[in-house]
């Protein structure tokens, strides 16, 4: 008999207030906001919008930007990135002396467009009514210039879910530094081998500002547990918070401290001064808070019998694995990450001699894109080359 | 209880356990009392591995070699499923799921199902509140895959159902948050997918077909049926082998030694021990040759070449 199921709660079918989306915009450029409530989110050229109007909304609906800081969801394009380098160019590049509009018309079109008087489907109306050209060309060729002419003119923008995924693809494009410059798909490979599942409890070090941690976060529920290792006395974990996370789930990330390792734990012994003031009290509640939950996480750490040990850091990965393996249970997968594989190979060879490890294998994701179009099946290119 | 989706400390009867040789032999047994099992290391008790802990080194009644019997993970089961079609390797298998933001709580469904083998690592992704809605029209792989997930703990989160998608769609609608099409014609189930997806939030598609003509099809379907954000990929995982190879100083050839930088690193080590005799004061010291950690990638990458197709299904709220 099939299960009937319930809706899942993991799934929070709409953008939120709080929420952070990624936005990404005609000329395909994406930029990470926060839907503060009553703000006000700006796009540069392609326009403004008020916040609370993308809140209830879905994503991946294209949005166009009208005069008021109002949207309204269009009609689905299928290629957003569309490529202009297919054999049809010498058609659709635009001949300068075909276009009867002079430069100056067009500069105060545009200005006129920012302003939210003028539509970006006006603006290309009147390129294409002026354009000489225009009428003879294919009809394949006239889709592409004006897909081109809105990804310059429409003020429209498209709202993506953060998902672990799109998280890691926006941060390799904009800052690969601080994620040690992994790829969505090599991500992709380290949450599987890792065998992250709901209940697992994960050990790992991530010297990238969180991205794995959080991707851990996000493959287990309550009932399982991120514990993490970092240097220095405060954790950065940025990236995390950008995560579509509850905060209990983000409460199951617990971290200790490098340092602390080999911490022997002491009662704690701090009293109040007499007639403490408010000052006093906070400071030592904190202090208290503290100290418990370092007692706490030494002790989980030490219970050990972890599900897997993920390692991203940029400390010599022999080092950290002998000093974590006594923590990690039998069976159970350690997987390391490293953009150079210089620094993975010392680690290789030596789990590969050492007793404690079966199965020592050191791979690299290789992925390739393509562009297809609908209208055009004989153009399939990669999209590198 | 638990295993695929669950890690377990011990074994008990009824267990899949992968048995490990070598890296390039391993084989999934389930766990009979009672049963012998019989490999090139000899012969091994199943009462024995009853009881003892996943992970666990055993060596067999002749004392002819070990194994180790390992805690199987979906990874490790596509490895070693019985190949009764093509089955996805862990590369895709891994770029789909994150790609289609699986995890725990996610309803998925997927055609067909082959063998298995992504069925296995999508149900431990979703566990324990998320469900897997599996289809295959081959009458005998759809039982022997709904066998194998009652083996492997897994049918509380799978439904397996025996059903010509093309020909009958899925029978659900507004339903999953992401649908996985691996079928010789996938623009035929797109409407299918489309009825089956959830209309109040994002919805995710994936086909996966091994030429660039099924891709172009299947991006048309797509594109007609309203969903956008057709996206291709190829994904794959080449393996490197680390070797030392020695890197003598000139002065070696300069002296009139010769270097065998073909032979094994051991092997070499024993012959210059030889050579050098016991006139050398340290033979062993002297003996080695410095060496450094090269890699390379190897040739052959596991699996055959396949396009993945990806694509949003956005609802657009009547206004
Ligand atoms: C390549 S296999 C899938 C392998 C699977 N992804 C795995 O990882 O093991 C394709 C399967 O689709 C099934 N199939 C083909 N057409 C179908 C249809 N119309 N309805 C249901 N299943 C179908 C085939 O019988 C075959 O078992």
């Amino acid at each position: 008999m099939p299960m009937e199921v319930d809706q899942p709660q993991t799934t929070t079918p709409r953008i939120s207030a709080g929420d952070f989306v990624l936005i990404r915009m005609p000329s395909t450029n994406t930029k990470i906001v926060c839907m503060k409530p009553g703000t006000t989110i700006s796009l540069g050229k392609f326009g403004s919008f008020k916040a609370d109007n993308l809140i209830g909304q879905t994503f991946g609906a294209t949005f166009e930007i009208q005069k008021d800081g109002k949207i309204i969801a269009q009609a689905p394009t299928a290629f957003d990135n569309a490529d202009d380098t297919e054999a049809n160019n010498k058609e659709i590049n635009d001949d300068p002396t075909s276009q009867k509009m002079t430069f100056e018309q067009i500069e105060e079109l545009k200005l006129k467009s920012i302003a939210g008087d003028v539509s970006a489907k006006e603006i290309i109306d009147s390129l294409t009514e002026n354009n000489a050209s225009f009428e003879k060309k294919t009809e394949y060729a006239k889709s592409k210039y004006i897909r081109r002419k809105e990804r310059k003119f429409m003020k429209a923008f498209t709202p993506i879910e953060p998902t672990v995924f799109n998280l890691c693809g926006y941060f390799f494009e904009v800052n690969p530094g601080k994620i040690r410059g992994i790829r969505p798909d090599t991500l992709s490979q380290l949450l599987s081998l890792a065998n992250v599942y709901s209940k697992a409890r994960v050990l790992t070090v991530d010297d990238g500002q969180g991205l794995i941690a959080g991707s851990l976060l996000s493959r287990t529920t309550s009932e399982g547990m991120v514990f993490a290792m970092h240097d220095g006395d405060v954790s950065n974990y940025d990236v995390v918070r950008y995560m579509k996370l509850s905060p209990e789930d983000k409460e199951r990330l617990r971290t200790l401290p490098w340092h602390r390792l080999d911490h022997e734990m002491t009662p704690f012994t701090e009293v109040l001064p007499e007639n403490p003031t408010e000052k006093d009290i906070s400071g030592y509640e904190r202090r208290k808070r503290g100290h418990a939950r370092l007692a706490s996480n030494l002790e989980t750490l030490r219970a050990g019998e972890f599900d897997a040990l993920v390692i991203s850091t940029n400390y010599n990965v022999v080092s950290v694995i002998k000093r974590l393996l006594p923590y990690v249970g039998g069976s159970r997968m350690v997987v390391v990450y490293s953009q150079s594989e210089e620094t993975l190979i010392e680690a290789f060879d030596w789990m590969r001699h050492s007793p404690e490890f079966l199965n020592v294998q050191m791979t690299e994701s290789w992925l390739r894109e393509y562009q297809a179009s609908c209208s055009a099946p004989s153009h399939v290119l990669p999209e590198d080359a | 209880m638990g295993m695929f989706h669950e890690y377990k400390t011990t074994i008990s009867a009824g267990d899949t356990v992968i048995i490990y040789l070598t890296p390039d032999s391993m084989y999934p047994l389930t766990m009979t009392p009672g049963a012998v099992q019989n490999n090139k290391f000899g012969s091994f008790k199943h009462d024995d591995m009853i009881g003892s802990k996943f992970g666990t080194k055993m060596r067999s009644h002749t004392g002819r070699g070990f194994i180790y019997l390992l805690h199987p993970t979906p990874a490790l089961w596509t490895q070693v499923v019985p190949h009764r079609t093509q089955i996805l390797y862990l590369p895709d298998i891994s770029f789909i799921s994150s790609y289609l933001d699986l995890r725990p709580g996610k309803i998925m469904i997927e055609s067909g199902t082959g063998s298995g083998s992504f069925s296995h690592s999508i149900a431990r992704t979703i566990a324990p509140t998320g469900h897997l809605y599996t289809f295959e029209y081959h009458e005998l792989r759809a039982t022997t895959a709904k066998q194998e997930f009652e083996e492997h703990g897994l049918s509380d989160m799978i439904t397996m159902e025996h059903r010509d998608v093309i020909a009958n769609g899925f029978g659900k609608t507004d339903l999953a948050d992401a649908v996985f099409l691996d079928l010789p014609a996938p623009w035929d189930a797109v409407k299918a997918a489309k009825e089956a997806l959830r209309k109040d939030t994002i919805g995710r598609i994936c086909c996966f077909s091994p030429c660039i003509e099924q891709v172009q099809r299947t991006a048309v379907a797509l594109n007609e049926h309203g969903f956008s954000d057709i996206r291709m990929y190829e994904c794959l995982a080449r393996e490197h082998e680390v070797r030392s190879a020695p890197v003598p100083d000139i002065e070696t050839a300069i002296g009139g030694e010769k270097v065998n930088f073909k032979m094994s690193k051991s092997d070499r080590n024993k012959k210059r021990k030889l050579e050098a005799g016991s006139a050398e004061p340290s033979g062993e010291e002297s003996a080695k040759l410095p060496e450094v950690l090269v890699s390379k990638p190897t040739d052959i990458t596991r699996g055959h070449t396949s396009y993945l197709t990806f694509a949003i299904l956005a609802p657009v709220d009547q206004q």
